[in-house]
């Protein structure tokens, strides 16, 4: 049987793609933002997940809004990274598990969430971003992804209600698949950030941890807001946080945090978050404790 | 008969929401930034903007908006943020550089106000 091991919630502020591909890992600007991911590899590295499922959308890049899709799953053994105007950037397609795709799609419709699905689709900064501080990826990338894009671009946006419970229909899905394999649920978006219009550069430091305390431990009061509460505590764009609401409905009631970064650089306050059960966690201790 | 949106109500000031109807009205003024994908698309519109324009079939409003630079009047017409930094990237402005702008600051202005000014 797949199983969720664990979740992380991230950012996907383009710019740290850039920062990456220039190699500004140690350049003091940038450096609490890759160290802060560092112990989020090695704990991907120590997990060895076969599958990240992603919760990300898309940025208008391989999704036109002559037809943009409330939910959509990507199906493919390979997905190019997208070319978002600034070129390519010499990273491995991102890989994919065609079958497990597929039964997370028919798991999910069959729950009665209709989703709509895309295949030979380059991929963007919604996952691209984050994926290279995640894992390695020379020669390739260790695993395989299901992206599961979600609309935060076009109103009527689903609502963090649904999200969480497409969460819950993931989790459901991933366990009713028969090959052992191992999934970590990512989240990407967020947090504070406004990025159009006047209001541009709007942040909200302490809306942002009380969003993470909450997420954590209740996560149910997250799904009563409405898409302008989210606007106005935390910036337009931060209405992505949405999608680590369907993370969080695929993790178990209690959680343990094994890990927070978070660095407001300039406009985004860039976040990244690991999670474990917590039933998982104690068990974890008490093998380490037994192997000492 | 119209109804209003409820998840959009209470929307703070400076803040312009992309809808259905937004979308609607402005597709081909959208389309025409989200082409910026393809490096054909850049080329053509490096090698004559005009021409890039009228082939897209943007309106004279539309075509001022570009030819002016104007991002926030780019933003109020009904563009998506997310395909308007794709041109940012074909008109060689940073991100950071339109946020100034849309504010209505220099850029120096506005990176005092963030939270690690000397950032790039």
């Amino acid at each position: 049987m797949a199983r969720i091991i664990g979740g992380i919630g991230t950012s996907h502020v383009p710019t740290i793609g850039v920062a990456y591909d220039k190699g500004r890992q140690e350049d003091p600007v940038w450096a609490p933002l890759f160290e802060g991911y560092k112990p989020v590899a090695k704990w991907l590295a120590e997990k060895q997940p076969d599958v990240l499922l992603f919760f990300y959308n898309d940025h208008a890049t391989t999704l036109f809004f002559d037809l943009y899709p409330t939910f959509a799953l990507g199906v493919g053994e390979r997905f190019p990274i997208a070319d978002e105007g600034a070129g390519l950037r010499g990273l491995p397609d991102i890989r994919g598990d065609v079958d497990f795709q597929a039964h997370i799609g028919e798991a999910l419709v069959n729950e009665e969430f209709d989703l709509a699905f895309f295949q030979n689709k380059p991929i963007d900064h919604g996952i691209a971003s984050p994926l290279p501080l995640l894992w390695p990826h020379e020669p390739d990338w260790p695993g395989t992804v299901v992206p599961i894009a979600i609309n935060v671009l076009q109103y009527p946006l689903p609502t963090a209600r649904r999200c969480y419970r497409l969460g819950q229909a993931v989790r459901r899905a991933v366990e009713s698949y028969p090959e052992d394999l191992k999934v970590v649920v990512v989240g990407t978006g967020g947090l504070s950030h406004q990025i159009h219009g006047e209001r541009t550069g709007f942040n909200n430091t302490e809306w942002d941890l009380d969003f993470l305390e909450t997420l954590r431990d209740d996560p149910e009061r997250l799904t009563q807001l409405t898409h302008a509460d989210y606007v106005r505590l935390g910036g337009a764009e931060s209405v992505e946080q949405i999608m680590w609401l369907a993370m969080r409905g695929a993790l178990g009631a209690s959680l343990e945090e094994m890990h927070r970064n978070y660095y407001l650089m300039t406009t985004t306050a860039m976040t990244v978050v690991t999670y474990e059960e917590r039933e998982t966690a104690a068990a974890a201790q008490q093998r380490e404790q037994e192997a000492a | 008969m119209f109804t209003q949106n409820p998840q959009t109500v209470g929307m703070p000031e400076g803040t312009y929401v992309f809808d259905l109807r937004t979308c609607n009205r402005r597709l081909a003024f959208n389309r025409f930034f989200w082409n910026m994908i393809r490096p054909e698309a850049r080329q053509a519109f490096w090698d004559d903007e005009e021409a890039a324009m009228r082939a897209a079939g943007l309106d004279e409003e539309e075509m001022a908006l570009v030819r002016a630079r104007d991002w926030l009047g780019i933003v109020q017409a009904g563009v998506n943020f997310f395909v308007l930094e794709k041109w940012a990237r074909v008109v060689r402005k940073t991100n950071l550089e339109v946020y100034a702008i849309m504010r209505g600051e220099s850029f120096e202005e506005f990176m005092q106000t963030r939270a690690v000014p000397h950032a790039r």
